[in-house]
């Protein structure tokens, strides 16, 4: 099995604070956008986007490539961070975000930007076409991945527990989806809005392995991804705990930072608190 | 165009009426995780006994719509236009207009109006779908006063109803305690050259491009469809009979909108109407503010200006 050295680790938890500070600085650029859900997943997709997934920026459109699907789509901002990051289009375009001819839409567009897989936004779709994608690189007899974040409060959808049934059935074990369970969603706390313990038993009982994390700790994550990896005859699903907001102390776990924008004086502080370390 | 700016949106204005009727009526409320986008938890804080929120789950909620709806009491059903009419639409049509159901549907974010979103959030095929459902009726208010109107209108007609609302605050254009009517129309210019017909924001592009035409000498008269179905045929053949000109505009794919119901109905009177429409042509939109979306897609005053100029000027060689 593959490993990831402490150095490595290391490494990823300081690209997981530039996504971080990436993803603020759009926000704010943009006045609009989610911040919230776009913190708590930085981690995830970090992990990802840098040390997990079989990707190459200069040739986004490889065959062989991993197939990566923010579900969650209104977290772009985490996407579009990890993207150019990595090299798939200029740090610059990342303040475009949002406005008029930009290639950064508010939610992902396939075929817009290098690197987006399918176009999402209407919550419960992406971890659908995800399962379409596992089909077909089983298919064509490939062994590239489906690696789907989704939102907790997105598991409320019909449509997830529909395609959780087929991912068990076609015996996808080259899909892998990620609860991002912040346990909050849009309207307040998914204990009161629509409570959805027992997660990891839910996806078990549908026929997939299940793995519990703690969503902000990078070498749980990224230990996780690559036993996901190794399973046969069955898709992976692994519940990350994680914080909304995390690593802005006053976005941490508030409802009103699901989708709003920081002010000059919000901005200068997580600025602070994601460069400069917290006081 | 010298209209005062509106403070709130047409969807507050909406969930402020349906709170403040919550008292005199035992309709409940259903949401689907976007109350605060909605404002329907406005309801919700004074009545949470009747306020249910389903979670990010709008064709199960829909359809627990028509089963509260079929024991006799009267359901709203808030959302995003996109989702309940796209994503619960086999829910409506077959469960709820079918059996004429009292469920009333408060669909906010119609038209291009959640631009910075992008297209996964714009409603603009909403008014094509809801019109063709037998038994719908469709609303769509413009201002405060039209809003708050538009809900005693959804509570009080039977059946199923579809109130479109907008994202942004605009403008104010009508006194509070004016009245509508299911299948009213209200002449907010009057003109006797070419008449503009418009529903929600386009109302004010509407006015804004017959400002525009006044200057130069062309009196368009401009007509607030708020009625979208029935639509007021008696105030549109009024007003064709002085312009023998019409030109709808919508916030929606030109295509099946309200201008192609009209247009059809047309040739089959006979009329003898030069006949045009603007919206979406037959293409998807983009993220971005609003007032870049709305210019960059042509629904907007200089457009329609040019789409009547254009109108007119085929007239005259008649
Ligand atoms: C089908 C659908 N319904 C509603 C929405 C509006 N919406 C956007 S984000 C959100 C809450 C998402 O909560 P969660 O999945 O927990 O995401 P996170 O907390 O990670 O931001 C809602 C209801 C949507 N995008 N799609
Ligand atoms: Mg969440």
């Amino acid at each position: 099995m593959e490993e990831t050295t402490i150095t490595r680790i290391e490494e990823l938890k300081d690209i997981a604070n530039e996504v971080r500070f990436r993803i603020v600085d759009m926000v704010y650029r943009a006045q609009s956008g989610h911040c919230g859900g776009s913190l708590s997943a930085a981690d995830i997709v970090t992990a990802l986007y840098f040390e997990i997934m079989k990707i190459n920026p200069a040739a986004p459109d490889w065959p062989d490539r991993d197939r990566f699907i923010l579900s969650k789509g209104h977290a772009c901002p985490v996407q579009y961070a990890a993207l150019s990051l990595k090299g798939y289009f200029p740090l610059d375009e990342l303040g475009t975000f949002r406005k008029l001819h930009s290639r950064l839409q508010g939610h992902p567009v396939a075929g817009k930007l290098p690197g987006i897989e399918v176009t999402t936004g209407s919550l419960g779709i992406g971890f659908c076409e995800g399962i379409g994608l596992g089909l077909d690189a089983k298919l064509r007899k490939q062994d590239w991945r489906v690696w789907i974040v989704l939102g907790d409060g997105e598991l409320n959808e019909g449509a997830v527990w529909e395609a959780a049934q087929a991912g068990s059935k076609f015996h996808l074990d080259n899909v892998t989806a990620i609860v991002d369970r912040n346990r909050l969603q849009n309207d307040g706390f998914c204990d009161d809005i629509m409570p959805i313990e027992p997660v990891v038993e839910k996806f078990r009982v549908f026929g997939w392995e299940t793995y519990e994390i703690d969503g902000h700790n990078m070498s749980e994550i990224v230990r996780t991804l690559h036993v996901a990896r190794q399973v046969k005859g069955k898709p992976t699903c692994i519940v990350a705990r994680t914080v909304k907001g995390k690593g802005v102390s006053f976005m941490e776990n508030v409802r009103d930072w699901h989708g709003k924008a920081p002010n000059s004086e919000q901005y200068e502080q997580a600025v602070r608190e994601l460069r400069g370390g917290r006081t | 165009m010298n209209l005062p700016r509106a403070f709130n949106p047409t969807r507050k204005a909406f969930s402020e009426q349906m709170a403040s009727r919550g008292a005199e009526s035992d309709f409940a409320v259903f949401e689907s995780d976007i109350g605060y986008s909605t404002y329907s938890y406005l309801f919700g804080d004074r009545f949470p006994e009747r306020y249910f929120n389903f979670g990010i789950a709008e064709v199960s909620t829909m359809a627990a719509a028509a089963g509260m709806a079929s024991n006799g009491r009267t359901v709203f059903v808030a959302g995003y236009g996109v989702f309940l009419t796209m994503r619960a639409l086999e829910v409506v049509r077959s469960f709820v207009c079918y059996p004429h159901l009292n469920v009333k549907i408060l669909s906010s974010h119609g038209g291009v109006t959640a631009a910075i979103d992008g297209v996964t959030h714009q409603a603009t095929e909403d008014i094509a779908f809801m019109t063709t459902l037998p038994e719908m009726k469709v609303l769509c208010p413009c201002d405060t006063a039209s809003a708050k109107a538009a809900f005693d209108l959804a509570l009080k007609t039977p059946g199923p109803v579809f109130v479109r609302l907008m994202r942004d605050p605009l403008f104010e254009l009508y006194p509070e305690g004016t009245s509508f009517a299911l299948g009213g129309s209200k002449v907010v210019r009057e003109g006797s050259d070419i008449t503009i017909a418009a529903y929600g924001d386009m109302v004010f592009e509407a006015i804004d491009a017959a400002d525009r035409l006044a200057a130069r000498g062309i009196r368009a008269e401009v007509l607030d469809l708020y009625s979208i179905k029935p639509v007021d045929w008696a105030g549109i053949t009024a007003s064709i009979s002085k312009t023998h000109t019409l030109l709808v505009v919508e916030n929606h794919q030109a295509r099946n909108g309200l201008g192609t119901y009209i247009g059809d109905a047309l040739l089959q009177t006979g009329a003898s109407v030069r006949y045009d429409h603007v919206g979406l042509e037959d293409r998807f939109a983009e993220s971005g503010d609003y007032r870049g979306v709305i210019e960059t897609y042509g629904l907007c005053a200089t457009n329609i200006e040019a789409h009547a100029k254009k109108l007119l000027a085929a007239n005259q060689g008649r």
